[in-house]
């Protein structure tokens, strides 16, 4: 079990409380310890409150985003206080670094896509010399009397449900990009991670080897190449249509 | 791997049912490059004189380049040759979108469509092979239809198509070839030697690999062009508005076609011009295979009338053709025109010039209403225009006597109005006037496929760089677009530079009026790209050799000086008042027409090409052939 320390990082808002940055309370075992003098907004506490028992234990669920989650903000839209969780080491009392890097992966905007295929011919000609389309990690759907142009690509999902679908474990995650990596002797093109991926991003080339985008370790080469910006490689951003 | 090139051409004989595959050797490729340039020799070597374009014996070519389907911004173009039912000479023409580089895929360089088939039929070819399918049902079908139903039909909506529409079924003499939707190989009657086959559609699916010999060194090349094209001055424009930008630029410089060419200045263009388009109509930008300037756009008309209208484009040709050159001022007007034209597979230029050469005989009183079926066609009314339209693709009434091209209209009607019929060669002339743009003007005279724009592209003569001008073309009046020095020279540059984009199968936005790549440069791009070896000597030289192959072609039909020429109204009208300083403007035509032989090394008084030319671009077989004709 981990104490906690949570602390005031920023405000965004007007607190009129009030909260201010610096202030903090610890949650030591079952019981809460604010210093003297000071206090803790009722209604920020009850934002904070199922997350903390969560946070004081170890998880060791693989993708767990709680062990990752370290900021709440008070619901008062007027307030707008974030306070800050950091589990504190048992040895030295101090805040752990724990802050994990949330990956760029790649996000598409399927109303600004030109439908020019650029994406595809450069994804096939760095992964395989081959300018062949088929070949590609990203593929246009297009529809052109609607004036549809829709990019699937890999998103890279947390809880790469792809992964979990392999039966031969041929699906890992690159340490250096977090992207998903196909072993290519491995996979046996029985098409499970393709029924798994909510983006329909998945596709098998002439091999029958599934087709995922690994994000060129970092040189995203099809966002380069868009002459717009359908693709974008950032870690901000919600899930699009 | 193929790399480049394929290597190979696909021969249908539809006749006989036969289909086979014919090896393309490195000698013909280097010396034709590809696209265009394979095209045109084996037109002058399969299609003599004595054919008749709409005979059986008449073939089509359709042919791709190195850089088709690669990485190169914009490479996604095809060319569709043979000998024009429109104008009996040249016929060529090409078309972007996204078919070129699937032939590509599918593993040929070349096709070629010959004999005839004994009912309406589409050819499909898959990975190297071809079979020929029944048409019956998609007949009559608009474009867009028949495009639609063919993927359905097969499946697959990653199949390219080029189709012909009713126009064409039903004979008129211009109508086009048109590929995703709008993409249009329009020019010189393409679609009608499809439809004299009985081939509805040619359909295109390929999967095969196409590489670079050296694919890091390609990247690299291509890196560093899509670098130059994003930090070009034009990036930004012509992203935005593509083509339409000239509505209002050539409207400015008083030489937009207007209501028939009796002026340069439209003064409504501001209301159909590219920027109105974008502001209110346009919803995202379109480009062609891997094209990384994207200039065509998606748009939709949200109320009114034509609510629920909705496509690609327009181009400036159609757009202008719709609007200024028939005095149409509501821009949903012209773009339902254009798209009517699309469906029903018709080139928007001739079009445009029928039906405007058309009111300009009414407003002169040569025509009568009675006479055009009891139609009343006043500058402006787009009523007429559409009705217009809707007679010709049927060819019915008045619209079959404009069906056949404005030539043949002038010669029905007579009383004179030859004069007035604005083409060259029988090839109707595009949007712009002559008279403010002297380089085009000679450009458009001498273009061996007619009256046509696209076979030069001087915009050179736009800079106003008379140091440029001295340097690269002896006269520093050459970088000016109302003098005629030095024009001979332009036009001959811009001729082969538009050939090599025809050749290479690139666009002429980024290699002809962008200037993108250099011969050097298309050398090294095809040194990393092919198993072939260029140099830039090798390339110009190419180029030259393609053009005097076309000319030698359309001299074998008969072409001379005198048919180098424009209409009338070009040399002899000046341009109006209201055209600003384009004002009081004719085409110097002649002293431009003897520079350029003198530049082509042909005989200035005949236009004929010389036999030494001949020779020296290794063209002996082509030059015994003129002799034995008796034509040199």
């Amino acid at each position: 079990m981990y104490d906690l320390k949570i602390v005031v990082e920023s405000i965004e808002g007007f607190c009129d409380l009030p909260m201010e940055i610096g202030d903090y309370f610890i949650v030591s075992g079952g019981k809460i310890e604010i210093p003297d003098g000071k206090h803790i907004c009722l209604w920020a506490l009850q934002s904070l409150m199922p997350v903390l028992p969560a946070k004081q234990r170890e998880l060791n669920e693989e993708n767990d985003w709680i062990p990752h989650t370290k900021r709440f903000r008070c619901p008062d839209p007027n307030g707008g206080v974030v306070f800050r969780i950091d589990r504190l080491d048992p040895k030295t009392g101090k805040a752990l670094k724990e802050e994990m890097e949330i990956p760029p992966r790649i996000q598409v905007n399927p109303d600004a896509c030109t439908g020019c295929r650029a994406c595809e011919t450069v994804c096939a000609f760095v992964h395989t010399q081959s300018f062949n389309a088929e070949r590609s990690r990203i593929k246009i759907a297009k529809n052109e009397i609607k004036g549809e142009d829709i990019p699937y690509i890999c998103r890279q999902c947390g809880d790469a449900p792809c992964i979990k679908a392999c039966p031969v474990e041929a699906l890992r995650r690159s340490p250096k990009t977090n992207a998903v990596l196909v072993d290519e002797d491995k996979c046996i093109g029985c098409n499970k991670c393709a029924e798994a991926c909510p983006f329909d991003a998945i596709s098998f080339d002439g091999n029958n080897v599934a087709l995922i985008c690994d994000l060129c370790d970092g040189e995203v080469e099809c966002v380069q190449r868009c002459p717009t910006d359908a693709l974008k490689f950032d870690n901000k951003g919600g899930r699009e249509k | 791997m193929n790399y480049g090139y394929c290597n190979k051409a696909l021969r249908i004989d539809l006749s006989n049912n036969l289909i086979k595959k014919e090896k393309l050797d490195e000698e013909f490729l280097k010396k034709y490059l590809g696209g265009r340039g394979l095209n045109v020799r084996r037109l002058y070597d399969e299609v003599p004189p004595e054919v008749d374009p709409l005979s059986e014996e008449n073939k089509m070519f359709i042919g791709v380049g190195p850089l088709t389907g690669t990485l190169f911004p914009g490479a996604a173009r095809v060319n569709f040759t043979a000998k024009s039912p429109q104008t009996k000479i040249l016929g060529d023409s090409n078309t972007g979108g996204f078919l070129g580089p699937e032939i590509k895929f599918a593993g040929f360089d070349q096709i070629i469509i010959e004999g005839k088939a004994d009912q309406l039929s589409y050819i499909y070819i898959k990975d190297g092979e071809a079979e020929i399918k029944s048409a019956q049902h998609l007949k009559q079908l608009d474009t867009f239809e028949t495009q639609k139903k063919i993927k359905e039909e097969l499946g697959d909506n990653r199949i390219q198509t080029a189709v012909i529409g009713p126009a064409a079924e039903n004979g008129v003499k211009y109508s086009g070839i048109f590929c995703n939707m709008v993409r249009a190989a329009a020019r010189t009657g393409m679609g009608l030697v499809l439809a004299s086959k009985n081939i509805k559609a040619i359909v295109v699916r390929g999967t095969t690999d196409l590489g670079a010999s050296k694919p890091d060194k390609f990247k690299q090349l291509i890196d560093k062009m899509d670098e130059e094209i994003k930090n070009h001055s034009e990036y930004e424009i012509r992203t935005r508005l593509g083509t339409t930008q000239l509505i209002s630029s050539l409207n400015e410089l008083g030489c937009l076609a207007t209501r028939h060419f009796q002026t340069g200045y439209f003064e409504d263009a501001d209301k159909v011009s590219g920027e109105y388009f974008e502001e209110n109509y346009k919803q995202k930008e379109k480009g062609c295979f891997a094209c990384t300037i994207p200039c065509s756009r998606y748009f939709e008309i949200t109320k009114g009338k034509y609510k629920g209208l909705k496509s690609e484009g327009p181009e400036f040709e159609g757009l202008a053709g719709f609007s200024s050159r028939v005095g149409v001022s509501d821009i949903e007007d012209a773009l339902y025109g254009v798209d009517l034209c699309n469906r029903y597979g018709l080139d928007v230029i001739t079009t445009s010039e029928c039906i405007s050469f058309t009111m300009e005989l009414y407003e002169k009183g040569i025509l009568t209403s009675e006479e055009i079926d009891g139609l009343k066609p006043e500058f402006g009314n787009s009523e007429v225009v559409f009705n217009l339209i809707e007679k010709i693709k049927n060819r019915e009434g008045f619209g079959d006597i404009l069906a056949d091209g404005v030539v043949t209209a002038a010669e029905k009607i007579g009383r004179g109005t030859k004069k007035l019929a604005m083409h060259v060669k029988g090839l109707e002339i595009f949007q712009a006037d002559p008279r403010g743009i002297k380089g085009y003007g000679l450009g458009v005279a001498v273009a061996t496929r007619g009256g046509d724009h696209l076979r030069s592209e001087p915009w050179f003569e736009f800079s106003e760089d008379a140091e440029e001008g001295k340097r690269r073309f002896g006269h520093p009046e050459s970088a000016f677009r109302l003098e005629y020095k030095g024009k001979g020279r332009v036009v001959k540059y811009y001729e082969e530079r538009c050939v090599l984009a025809d050749c290479l199968e690139a666009c002429k936005n980024t290699v002809v009026n962008m200037e993108i790549i250099s011969f050097k440069e298309a050398a090294e791009l095809l040194n990393t790209l092919t198993e072939y070896r260029f140099t830039p000597e090798e390339i110009k030289k190419s180029a030259e050799r393609i053009m005097n192959v076309e000319r030698a072609y359309i001299v074998r039909e008969g072409i001379r000086r005198k048919d180098d020429t424009l209409p009338d109204r070009f040399l002899n009208e000046p341009l109006p008042e209201e055209c600003g300083v384009s004002a009081g403007s004719v085409v110097e035509l002649e002293p431009m027409l003897d520079e350029y032989y003198k530049a082509r090394e042909w005989e200035v008084n005949t236009g004929l090409p010389t036999e030494s030319k001949l020779s020296e671009l290794s063209l002996d077989k082509i030059m015994l052939d003129l002799k034995k004709r008796e034509i040199i």
